[in-house]
This record gives structure tokens, C-alpha cells and sequence, in this order.
């Protein structure tokens, strides 16, 4: 094997970090324009047609760039940023602007689920839309928002090995330096296995977690 | 109390125009159990909507209190909403919440001191009889458990109106009629004054004061509760009393009848109050030359007055059954002829 047991943690621990920060970042950029998506909505909240519209479409437009491109697209927004376009921290610049449109979208699908009729209730006895969302929205919509975040994070963990090729580190690098570029299987078979193993301990904390908080 | 004046609601459907509401004007006086009635797409819901402002009227006005509240700021709006408690057909809890937190729900909103609504969740508990579900949540309970707690959570700011929107039609009729009652000692023991709407004319009778018929979004008849039963107008009406008041004649009977090709006269006699229970029958077939035959008859009680309403075949001398007949009218009793049935 070309390479030894310390790259591989060190490999794992850059995805662990560049998925867990860009999702930080993406979700506070994600949640709160997920909930400006449900409550601008005709009808909803606080009905307003110029946000929803230009709301949707910048989202849509960050939704329709494949990731790999739209990591080099913003080279120079990321050189800005973190100062550097290569490494892991310059990886998580382009991760969030892929992870954040999505959740925003992830969450919206979420909120939409609560009953109208609860909002109704809420309206009826006199709450004011924070409220609304705070303390019926979100509580209502809180276990099918784990999971949706749960399928976030997934998805960036994903994001985060295509970022190896831009030189952004992670188990993605090692897979494609060593285990692809120097036809090295067992590498290949050895990131591959970890990222499996990543991608189920996700998902069932996801499914415990949203089990959980189902009653609060 | 609750005044409509004139309140007209137009939804914009594509091109098309829905009139939900066509000028609707009814008052309701403190205290009272108002009923609207009507068909799916009549405009109920829109209506009682319009009192709590969860629909905007597009003209004319809602008064609350003599107070035109479309006028109001939103502010003032949330601040009025909070005396005017809203039940729902499909009780929209919190399933996340446990029952004391939804019952405590509004309170919290209104930032009550957190022991104060401890004492008053527990009490609103007890007095709809869920004292011991209070760490449940919603899909623990039964339908009828669940709008009692959605009663509970409506009357926790304490509002002197109910809304209630088809608050019974998801229960079955044993569970309607234990939530009516609950309602009804509601609003006897706290005076709140109840504005309900129904698709039920069970529902009318076994609680409502007064009561308005809505049909395209019009009100085509209002009243109290007894004289809409006892003697209603339109056509739609008298279906809705007939859903509930059987008063026609069973099919075989009419058939029979139809086939005798009887010429002797057919009344329907309605008494109410003191003339039911007066022995008009035999008195009448041994003071005049006619005899009675009763094809079909019942006596239910409406508002605790008792109502009847008899079916009688006249056989005899046209002369002395019109005698007989003025005599019958003499002692309070509505009759009406229906040899419509015959025809």
C-alpha cells in the first residue's frame, strides 16, 4: 500500500472537518432562507411575491451548477475568502454555496409538511409570526428536518471527496492521487469502505435523533 | 355582540370570480348559541372566519362589541384574537407538544408567569375531563379527547366568544353529543357567547338558540332554533329540519294511499308547547261526524318545548270535516293541509 495508516486519519479527519464546517455554514445560510421560501409563499405568513420570486430563482440557479463547476466558478470569490483557492479550508467556500441553496430547499419541503391547519390554530389565537414559526412551525417540522439535514450532510460528505480534486484534501484526494492516479486498489478500497461506514453512522444518527425529537 | 354587516368575500380564482359570501348581515347577542347551517361550498367557513379575521371580507363590516374590526392594526388585531377562542373540525394540536403544553400554548404566547399557567392548565384540564392526560400527546388520544382539548386550549386566554368550525362533524354522534354538552356548559357557566358552523341540523337542535340557513353564500332564513324546526320556509330549509325531524310519510304508506285513491282529506297537524297532550282526537271524532286516522306521527322536544307532529286522514262529510277542522285550529294547532302527498 502506498500509503500508511496516518494519511488515511489525516485524510479522515479533513472530510470530517470540511463536511462539518461547510454544513455549520450552509445551515445558517440554508434555515433561514428556507423559512423566508415557506412564509413568502402566496398565502403564507408574510405573503410577498419580489422575495419568493428572486428568492427562488437565485436558489435555482445555485441548484443547476454541478458541483465540480461550480467549485472552479468561484475560484476567485473563494481566493477572497480564505485567501488561497487549494486546501481544505478553501474547499469549504464552494461546499457551502452547493450545501446552502439545497437545505434551503430541503427545509422548505419540511415546513410545508406542517399542517395548515395548525398554522390556522396559531393564527387564531393570536400569535405573531415569529411565534408562528418558532414555536409551531419549527417544532411541528422538527423530525422531518433532522432527517432532511441528515440527507444534507451526506450529500456534502459526497461533495467533500469531489473537492479532493481540486486539491481540497480528504478521503476524495487520497482516492484519486493514490488509489486512482497510481492504480493503487487496496487504497481505493480502503477510502471507499471508510466513507461507507461514514455515510451509515450519518444516517442512523439521523434516524435516532429525529426519533427522538419527534416529541418535545 | 357579533355583528355582520353586509360582509361580501370574493376570491379571485384565476380569471373567475368565487362569491363566497353575498352580503351576509346577522347579529349575535351576548350569550347566545348561534348556528349557521348549510351545504359544503355555502360559505360558512369564510363566514365564521370573518369574525376573527383569518379571512378578510371584501366589503362590509364585522362588529365586535360595536367595534369595526377591520379596521384595526395587526397588533390590535392579535390582541383581539386572543378574546375570541377557535375550535377546529380537525382540532389542529401539536402533535410534537403534549396536551399541557398546547392547552398551555396561548399562555406561553402571552407570556403568563410560568406558575400561573400551571394552576390554570391544570384547572382548564379538569373542567373539560382530561385532569390526568395532561402528559400525553395528541396521537395518545381519542377524537373526542382531542377537541376537548382543543376546547380547553380556546378557552385558556379566558375569551368571552367560541368559534367553532364544524367542531363535531369529525366525531362519531355518541362523542358529538358529550362535546355539544361541554360546550353547552360552557357557555352557561362562563356566559361565552358561542358562534358555531355545522353541516348538522343535530347539531342545531341539540344546542343552538337561534340559528341562519346559508345557501350561496346568502343567509336564505334565520331565527330561533324552535321556529326554524317548527315551521321552516325555504326549500333548503325544510331539508335540513327533514334530515333530522322525520316528519314524512314512510314511501309504503304513500303508496298506499296513492293507490286507494282516497278523496278523504289529509292533514299534517303540528302542536306545540300546551296543545300537545290535549286529547283533541277522540273530542273532535265525538263532537263532529268524522273519523280520525293517524298515518303517521312523532313528538321530540325542541328547546325543551315539546313538538308534535301528526299525519291524520279526515273521513266523513266535507262540511263537518271543515267543522271540525276550524275547531282543531281553535286550540293552538298548526294545521296544513297535504294532499300534495296524494298527487
Amino acid at each position: 500500500m502506498s500509503v500508511n495508516y496516518e494519511q488515511i486519519l489525516e485524510a479522515l479527519w479533513e472530510t470530517v472537518y470540511m463536511t462539518g464546517a461547510a454544513f455549520g455554514f450552509s445551515l445558517l445560510i440554508g434555515f433561514p432562507l428556507g423559512i423566508l421560501l415557506v412564509v413568502t409563499r402566496k398565502g403564507h405568513l408574510l405573503e410577498n411575491e419580489p422575495v419568493s420570486k428572486v428568492l427562488n430563482i437565485v436558489i435555482n440557479i445555485f441548484r443547476s451548477v454541478p458541483f465540480i463547476i461550480l467549485m472552479v466558478a468561484i475560484i476567485p470569490l473563494t481566493r477572497l475568502i480564505v485567501g488561497t483557492s487549494i486546501g481544505t479550508a478553501a474547499a469549504i467556500v464552494p461546499l457551502v454555496f452547493y450545501a446552502g441553496p439545497y437545505i434551503a430547499r430541503l427545509i422548505e419541503n419540511s415546513l410545508l409538511e406542517v399542517d395548515k391547519g395548525v398554522i390556522e390554530a396559531a393564527q387564531a389565537m393570536g400569535a405573531t409570526p415569529m411565534q408562528i414559526i418558532f414555536r409551531f412551525l419549527i417544532p411541528e417540522a422538527l423530525s422531518s428536518l433532522v432527517l432532511a439535514l441528515t440527507i444534507a450532510v451526506v450529500g456534502l460528505i459526497g461533495a467533500s471527496a469531489m473537492a479532493g480534486a481540486i486539491g481540497g484534501g480528504g478521503l476524495g484526494d487520497l482516492a484519486i492521487t493514490y488509489g486512482y492516479q497510481r492504480f493503487d486498489t487496496l487504497v481505493m478500497f480502503i477510502t471507499v469502505a471508510i466513507l461507507v461506514v461514514l455515510v451509515q453512522g450519518v444516517q442512523s444518527l439521523g434516524n435516532v435523533l429525529s426519533r427522538t425529537v419527534r416529541r418535545s | 355582540m357579533i355583528q355582520f354587516e353586509g360582509v361580501a368575500k370574493t376570491y379571485q380564482s384565476g380569471k373567475q370570480e368565487i362569491h363566497a359570501l353575498n352580503g351576509i348581515d346577522l347579529t349575535v347577542e351576548t350569550g347566545e348559541i348561534y348556528g349557521v347551517i348549510g351545504f359544503s361550498g355555502a360559505g360558512k367557513s369564510s363566514l365564521i372566519r370573518t369574525v376573527n379575521l383569518l379571512e378578510r371580507p371584501t366589503t362590509g363590516r364585522v362588529l365586535i362589541q360595536g367595534k369595526d374590526i377591520s379596521t384595526l392594526s395587526s397588533k390590535e388585531i392579535r390582541t383581539i384574537r386572543k378574546d375570541i377562542g377557535m375550535i377546529f373540525q380537525h382540532f389542529n394540536l401539536l402533535n410534537s407538544k403534549t396536551v399541557y403544553h398546547n392547552v398551555a400554548m396561548p399562555l406561553l404566547l402571552a407570556k403568563t408567569p410560568k406558575a400561573d399557567i400551571e394552576k390554570q392548565v391544570k384547572d382548564l384540564l379538569e373542567f373539560v375531563g382530561l385532569g390526568d392526560q395532561a402528559q400525553k400527546y395528541p396521537d395518545q388520544l381519542s377524537g373526542g379527547q382531542k377537541q376537548r382539548i382543543g376546547i380547553a386550549r380556546a378557552l385558556a386566554t379566558n375569551p368571552s366568544v367560541l368559534l367553532c368550525d364544524e367542531a363535531t362533524s369529525a366525531l362519531d354522534p355518541q362523542t358529538t353529543k358529550s362535546i355539544l354538552d361541554l360546550l353547552r356548559k360552557i357557555n352557561k357557566e362562563y356566559n361565552i357567547t358561542i358562534l358555531l358552523i355545522t353541516h348538522e341540523m343535530g347539531v342545531i337542535r341539540e344546542i343552538c338558540d337561534k340559528v341562519a340557513v346559508l345557501e350561496a353564500g346568502k343567509v336564505i332564513e334565520q331565527g330561533s332554533v324552535f321556529d326554524i324546526f317548527s315551521n321552516p320556509q325555504q326549500p333548503t330549509t325544510k331539508r335540513f329540519v327533514r334530515s333530522v325531524m322525520n316528519d314524512e310519510l314512510p314511501e309504503s304508506l304513500l303508496l298506499q294511499i296513492q293507490n286507494a285513491k282516497s278523496s278523504n282529506a289529509i292533514y299534517r297537524l303540528q302542536f306545540t308547547g300546551n296543545s300537545v297532550g290535549k286529547p283533541f282526537m277522540s273530542r273532535v271524532s265525538r263532537d263532529f261526524k268524522v273519523d280520525l286516522n293517524v298515518l303517521f306521527g312523532n313528538v321530540t322536544e325542541l328547546q325543551g318545548i315539546p313538538y308534535g307532529n301528526l299525519i291524520v286522514e279526515f273521513s266523513g262529510e266535507p262540511s263537518e270535516i271543515g267543522r271540525a277542522l276550524s275547531s282543531i285550529r281553535e286550540s293552538d294547532i298548526h294545521i296544513e293541509e297535504v294532499n300534495n302527498y296524494v298527487s
